[in-house]
């Protein structure tokens, strides 16, 4: 058992520290209030190879396993929860292409993904799903050697960018729900507007709207009627994602929280002094070390899944804790910053905001406790 | 033509934390210098002009194996290395000498780059030392590098202005810290850097005798004190009365 970085780990989390304090910082306000990433910064990342870290080289990928993306990841969501988010979806949906996919598949969609020029998605949701797959109402029709799909998918995140997307519809003929690379911006393809969230706002989440897009037989992704494991597979590769975004608020909060009680004074004295304030850094501090190792280990293991069902439950389980827990840490931090912190002049404002999303996006934490109560009590 | 690129392992400077005006260095990570990481940007932008290779040179424990991987990751090709634990904490006149007879086993070197000052004890000494036991021209200040043939054109940035050099190659250049932008390197970069060829020497492969030297004992290593006076103010009329009687404005 080691828990040590090694140099090349140290190195990689340095650098997306470096790069989201130089390029992200200075703009986080601004993505959270204009609801958008400017394309430079995705341009950035992908020049920086941010955007395809657990690919493999031969997909244009950096071939920097899980436990790489979840150390970047980190620390991007420490400044920006919208662009973690939007990284989140993205690798998550090539994750599954380059699980599930066809070498052809791959060579076409993944190469350009890694390097942000395309932005990928994952859409299971519909307005009646939630997430229960037997829901599912959209349908692919086989017409000769294409599908028609139709449906509606919600709450989707990057539909607005084009890039390879992964929709689940039932197919018609066996009823069974299978997976579809559908180019987004395809005919039949548009999206609402976006929604209006609470937090990671540049993170763009919006529904998309199929009508008889015509889809190439080759662009069905896995098998005929796997669907249901592709999602499970996909939607356990996102809580990676998604926890070491908490991970990154959780970080976020105890910094702020440092930082603020070391300068703020009562009486001539940093608030840091008082026992009071003491109690909630210390509590900061144990959330994000009890997160972070979870979410280490979630990137580790999810290296070389040799179960899905048991990743599945790993990365439930730390999808419910990060989760809970940043949301816990941030307003930790805001009670620590008083008045002040409701300010959006304080960054914590928006890192509260950031951290309400965490619980309740991909399954939220009861849920994922279900998920991993069945786990414990199996057999 | 290659550049040599001489970089210092120091402390991490912002994980230092300073107890009793004294640096606590215990669990501090090793880093490469700040300056020398712009010296590293430096000859990475000549070699992408230019052609050739980038080799980083530095000497100190065993940990710089480690740590050089950081200067790999940022655009050297080779490092070349020469460690042993006594030289850890060596003053510039131990370090020159050991430096200067490592490069003489580096062929068709060019340029020797420095950072103005190490990030730790800024002595900013090596540069020259090195150039007079090489026997080569030193120019310091450097904003700007350009070569031409077989001469570099250098740019000076001195307190009253700038001054342009030309100098016939070798030189060795020390740079200063706004000469440029370190890039952040990418993913891949990193993953990659140990894969790089390393050359290592230990101190006694240099024909190197130390031992008349003059060597420097650093007795103490305290933080600045710093006395606020804690002037309290009322009004924007009183702040600037307290500033202008301090003499600020």
């Amino acid at each position: 058992m080691n828990f040590n970085l090694t140099k090349e780990q140290s190195l990689l989390q340095a650098m997306a520290r470096d790069f989201a304090e130089k390029r992200l910082e200075p703009i986080a306000r601004q993505i959270d209030e204009e609801n958008q990433i400017p394309a430079e910064i995705l341009t950035e990342m992908g020049e920086l190879e941010l955007l395809g870290i657990p690919i493999g080289e031969e997909y244009g990928g950096a071939a920097g396993g899980y436990d790489g993306y979840v150390l970047v990841m980190e620390q991007i969501s420490r400044v920006s929860g919208g662009v973690a988010m939007t990284m989140a979806a993205h690798t998550l949906g090539l994750g599954a292409l380059e699980k599930f996919g066809t070498e052809e598949q791959k060579q076409k969609y993944l190469p350009d993904a890694c390097k942000g020029k395309t932005i990928a998605s994952f859409a299971f949701t519909e307005p009646g799903t939630g997430s229960d797959p037997k829901q599912l109402t959209s349908t692919a029709v086989k017409d000769g050697d294409f599908y028609i799909i139709n449906g509606t998918k919600r709450f989707i995140s990057n539909a607005n960018q084009p890039g390879p997307c992964v929709v689940f519809a039932r197919e018609s003929e066996s009823g069974e729900v299978t997976a579809f690379i559908v180019d987004k911006g395809c005919a039949g393809y548009s999206i609402s507007e976006p929604w209006a969230k609470i937090g990671m706002k540049g993170g763009v989440l919006t529904d998309i709207y199929m009508e008889n897009i015509k889809v190439p037989a080759q662009n069905l992704l896995g098998k005929l009627g796997q669907g249901f494991p592709i999602l499970l597979y996909g939607i356990a590769l996102g809580k990676i994602g998604t926890s070491t975004a908490s991970l990154g608020g959780t970080l976020a909060a105890l910094e702020e929280a440092v930082k603020y009680v070391k300068e703020k004074t009562h009486r001539g004295a940093p608030i840091a002094k008082f026992q009071a304030i003491q109690l909630k850094i210390a509590d900061l501090k144990i959330k994000y070390e009890t997160s972070r190792w979870l979410c280490y280990r979630l990137g580790c293991i999810a290296n070389d899944i040799k179960d899905p069902g048991a990743f599945a439950a790993e990365a439930a389980l730390a999808k419910a804790y990060c989760g809970d827990t940043v949301v816990e840490a941030a307003k930790i931090a805001m009670d620590a910053h008083g008045s002040y912190g409701l300010m959006k002049d304080y960054n914590i404002e928006r890192i509260l905001r950031d951290a309400l999303i965490g619980p309740e996006i991909e399954g939220v934490t009861d849920m994922q406790k279900m998920i991993v109560a069945g786990s414990v009590l199996k057999g | 033509m290659n550049i040599v690129v001489a970089m210092k392992q120091i402390p991490d400077l912002q994980q230092i934390r300073i107890r009793q005006r004294q640096p606590v260095l215990d669990g501090v990570p090793a880093a490469l210098g700040i300056i020398d990481k712009n010296a590293l940007e430096a000859a990475v932008l000549l070699k992408e002009e230019e052609g050739g290779q980038v080799i980083v040179l530095s000497a100190g424990n065993e940990e710089v194996e480690e740590t050089v991987k950081e200067a790999l990751a940022a655009g050297a090709d080779q490092a070349f290395l020469v460690l042993d634990d006594s030289i850890e904490n060596a003053d510039g006149s131990l370090k020159a000498p050991i430096l200067a007879e490592a490069i003489k086993k580096i062929d068709d070197v060019g340029l020797i780059l420095f950072g103005e000052g190490s990030g730790d004890n800024y002595s900013g000494q090596l540069g020259s030392r090195v150039a007079e036991l090489l026997g080569l021209p030193q120019v310091g200040y450097a904003s700007r590098i350009q070569i031409q043939d077989s001469q570099a054109i250098i740019t000076r940035s001195l307190e009253d202005g700038d001054e342009l050099v030309k100098v016939t190659m070798p030189v060795v250049v020390s740079v200063l810290g706004d000469i440029n932008e370190p890039r952040i390197p990418s993913v891949t970069q990193i993953l990659k850097a140990g894969r790089k060829p390393k050359e290592v020497l230990e101190l006694d492969e240099l024909e190197l005798d130390l031992s008349g030297l003059p060597q420097i004992k650093t007795l103490s290593n305290l933080a600045p004190e710093t006395n606020r006076k804690q002037v309290k103010v009322g009004s924007v009329e009183e702040l600037i009365q307290a500033l202008k009687t301090e003499g600020v404005i």
